[in-house]
């Protein structure tokens, strides 16, 4: 079993890579993140991810300022589009 | 979905992982996530109190049109981990600035009829005054911060994910980019 991390898309990310779940290559530095992304969907930094907050374990990160922290193998990243509750 | 790579369904995309509920007997609080529908009776029999005078009921119903296209249907999904913290972290601060005696807040998932309650929000407290004020500040939180989406799918076909910080409360488009 290959070492990965769990990242969850919803809304408009789930739309642009038409996956609401999937399973990524562990560890990652965050910083690394939407390149990873952009790499299998291209155009999705631009399009999608530009207006989205990230979450790693139930957590708002910031993929600039905790650019350091690790998504280790086993971890859970949501990507978290503008909401529209109501 | 593509059909070729079956993944299973994600726990918080599950409904039999429903409902989802943060109670916190201190202050009166009651979170609900819930694929089930929304009763007005049980949210407002959440926040009751001998010590509260007024009680404020909002329920948020789906409507049948976008910039009058009509919808077809409506559905829901919600991240819980994130959500009912969220939720929660809302009801937090409106018992403490408004010294209410409940609040509850309830969001159902899932395809949600048109018509019926998409939001159910009950908040009480000594007086109607902090009542009024809490009930529209927890509504406007909610709809700024909880991480729920909304999908509207037209007759007309297509479908569109919502972003409520495109309207303002009257459904007013907000800035230039809708213009």
């Amino acid at each position: 079993m290959p070492e990965t991390f769990t990242i969850h898309y919803f809304a408009t990310s789930s739309q642009y890579t038409s996956k609401n779940t999937e399973l990524l290559p562990a560890p990652l530095k965050l910083s690394a993140l939407f390149g990873e992304l952009e790499q299998r969907y291209p155009g999705i930094a631009h399009k999608v991810l530009s207006t989205c907050g990230v979450s790693l374990n139930g957590e708002y990160v910031d993929i600039e300022e905790d650019g350091e922290t690790v998504i280790q193998t086993g971890g859970e990243v949501a990507i978290i589009p503008p909401v529209s509750s109501g | 979905m593509s059909s070729s790579e079956p993944t299973p369904l994600p726990a918080h995309l599950d409904p039999k992982t429903y409902p989802r509920t943060h109670h916190d007997p201190t202050q009166n609080i009651y979170i609900t996530l819930t694929y089930e529908t929304l009763d007005a009776n049980t949210c407002l029999s959440q926040t009751a109190s001998p010590a509260a005078g007024a009680n404020i009921l909002f329920l948020g119903t789906t409507r049948d049109t976008f910039e009058g296209r009509s919808v077809s249907q409506l559905s829901y999904t919600a991240y819980p981990p994130l959500t009912l913290k969220t939720l929660a972290g809302i009801a937090e601060a409106a018992v403490k600035t408004h010294k209410l005696e409940g609040v509850s807040i309830a969001h159902r998932l899932g395809t949600v009829p048109i018509g019926e309650a998409s939001i159910a929000i009950s908040v009480s407290a000594g007086h109607r005054g902090a009542a009024w004020r809490a009930g529209e500040e927890v509504l406007e939180a909610c709809k700024e911060k909880a991480e729920i989406w909304k999908r509207e799918e037209f007759v007309d076909g297509g479908m569109e994910w919502r972003a409520n910080a495109d309207r303002d409360a009257e459904g007013r488009i907000v800035g230039s980019k809708g213009v």
